[in-house]
């Protein structure tokens, strides 16, 4: 079937999530043409300070240069191809091939090899360079296609999320902290990026938590972490017309967000304890009052980046997908410290990963098992149609492209198959 | 000290055995009211403040996890998964942190099977257990996987 045909009104063809050779189409298609986050600046932080990251099947080294940019260079000696790092490293002055010890410059020009006379032509291949790589806010984005849009560009209409996240830390800047949990599931990568902004599933797939929560009220008056996990699993139990009034907000590209509904307690958006109100006074500090208001004011949970990034600002945390075939994928999360902000904040944020996105999480945990639960029902052939036209009647579309949907709405599943769509039909 | 070394080694195979047998609340009641299950990503955390966790539960976040457990619609648990644990290698010595009495380190591999596939995981624990008359709680459980910080599938039964 013609690939322009997998996307018929609103309805996409299972082979969309099943067929590898559609999947080695986004491979190349899709991960080695948009923008990819591959990296913190914090990472890196002084001249010769590298790390590894994926990148579009690829693996790339993200190296901070001399001159305090930011280098992206193929992990792979120009010689006879060894892996160059196997693992991050500080402050290094060259980078060598532990094969035959060809040397590179952090900016991956070749700085010498041994016994050169050895080679009838002395080399002179350096490192590959990645097509492109750009900054946002400290955040690093690389694409193999060097004739991308900015990333600026790129971003559009989700820049904003990147923006709030660090302007919520009171020294202006973010550290990465705290290492990575990873999680895997055998299902596509595109059912984690769907099920991010779905506020239908909740209520059924999360239900055993929230009557858990139910069923032990005295957790609310525990200690901490306990009191968060509980808040957490009951916001999931919100009555299901209110979460069609939590607002969905979908942009061109395939990016979106939706709003937030921790309504109270310690994962409310704005809270009344001491460790709070010592963190938004080092805020107003830095912004002072009304700025301080606004980025607080800013409630959203997820923000999705086609085609697999999730950020959330509020709790300094991210989520890549990462797919390894049609049927398998890998999500790497990752926190964040607001720089300048009580040390209290980044155990909120800890506590706030490991009980979301932890493969041991108990709301997780039911993500993952669904997605399997599709990903196997999917190869049934019974019918090659999926529907994702729920909530289709109420897009409010604005003239640049925006739309606001309510949080019950397909609307970011039919927004990520614009992008698709468009990415895979591009040759 | 043998006494104490036979009553330790007994704690921890029937902690093992309550978990395989999924007699969840029965596990439960062996951690002490104040205890904690942590379960790190990497080996060198010290404290669950260092970095992101597999698991880092109180005594009454595991209540959640155990009637959770327990319940038709935990979708992950359906089927149910059936696991052995193996503990091996029980050293018991005195707690390095002088509010406790004892420390139990032990070896640990466990086998899950549930629905058409195995899996293994393999890590040392650390037991902190405290006296209560004639019986030992565990103040906090410890699990240190070899690939914690690796890419794992759903988790629901505790290590």
């Amino acid at each position: 079937m013609a690939i322009e045909n997998l996307v018929r009104g609103h309805a996409v063809h299972r082979a969309a999530y099943v067929d590898p050779e559609i999947y080695a189409l986004e491979e190349e298609r899709i991960f080695r043409r948009a923008w990819l986050y591959v990296g913190h600046e914090s990472e890196i932080p002084a001249a010769g300070d590298y790390v590894l990251a994926p990148l579009g099947g690829e693996e790339v080294l993200l190296v901070r240069q001399e001159d305090g940019s930011v280098g992206a260079l193929h992990n792979r000696c120009a010689h006879r191809g060894a892996r160059i790092a196997t693992c991050p490293g500080k402050g290094a002055r060259t980078l060598r091939c532990p094969y035959h010890a060809w040397t590179y410059r952090l900016d991956g020009s070749l700085l010498g090899v041994p016994l050169p006379d050895g080679y009838a032509d002395a080399p002179r291949a350096g490192l590959a360079r990645v097509a492109r790589v750009e900054s946002y806010r400290g955040f690093i984005f690389a694409t193999h296609d060097p004739g991308a849009p900015s990333l600026t560009e790129y971003l559009g209409g989700l820049a904003s999320a990147f923006d709030n996240t660090v302007d919520r830390a009171p020294a202006g800047t973010l550290t990465r902290f705290g290492g990575r949990l990873q999680l895997e599931y055998r299902g596509n990568w595109k059912m984690f990026m769907e099920n991010a902004l779905d506020l239908v599933h909740p209520g059924f797939v999360h239900r055993s938590s929230v009557e858990a929560a139910r069923a032990h009220p005295e957790a609310l008056q525990a200690d901490e972490l306990a009191q968060q996990a509980a808040q957490m699993f009951l916001a999931n139990g919100l009555p299901g017309p209110q979460w069609g009034e939590v607002p969905l907000h979908t942009f061109p590209g395939g990016h979106a967000y939706m709003g937030g509904f921790y309504r109270g307690g310690v994962i409310a958006p704005e809270r009344a304890d001491p460790v709070f109100a010592r963190y938004r006074k080092a805020l107003v500090e830095r912004h002072g009052e009304e700025k301080t208001r606004a980025i607080l004011e800013v409630d959203r949970f997820n923000n999705l980046v086609w085609p697999n990034l999730s950020l959330n600002a509020r709790f300094a945390a991210l989520r890549i997908v990462r797919p390894l075939a049609a049927d398998r994928t890998v999500v790497e999360v990752q926190c964040f410290r607001l720089d300048g902000a009580p040390e209290e904040m980044h155990e909120l944020t800890l506590r706030f990963v490991n009980l979301a996105a932890s493969p041991a999480s108990l709301v997780a945990s039911d993500d993952l098992e669904i997605f399997e639960r599709c990903q196997a029902g999917l190869r049934d052939r019974a019918s090659d149609w999926i529907d994702m036209r729920r909530g289709v009647l109420a897009d409010e579309r604005a003239p640049d492209g925006a739309c606001r949907s309510p949080g019950t709405s397909e609307a970011a599943v039919r927004n990520q198959f614009d992008a698709w769509k468009r990415y895979l039909c591009r040759s | 000290m043998p006494v104490l070394k036979a009553q330790v080694e007994a704690l921890l195979l029937l902690e093992a055995r309550l978990l395989d047998e999924r007699r969840f609340d029965e596990w439960l009641a062996l951690f002490a009211g104040d205890a904690v299950y942590w379960a790190p990503t990497r080996p060198e955390q010290r404290t669950p403040a260092d970095g992101l966790s597999l698991l880092h539960e109180s005594r009454a976040l595991l209540e959640m996890r155990v009637a959770r457990l327990q319940r038709a619609d935990a979708h992950v648990q359906s089927p149910p998964a059936r696991t052995l644990h193996l503990v091996s290698g029980i050293e018991v010595l005195p707690s390095q942190d002088a509010r406790w009495e004892i420390e139990a380190r032990s070896t640990l591999v466990v086998a899950e099977r549930r629905g058409a596939e195995s899996r293994w995981f393999a890590g040392r624990a650390l037991h902190v257990l405290r006296r209560n008359a004639e019986t030992l709680l565990i103040v906090m459980k410890r699990v240190d996987l070899i690939d914690g910080d690796a890419p794992q599938r759903a988790l629901a039964v505790p290590f």
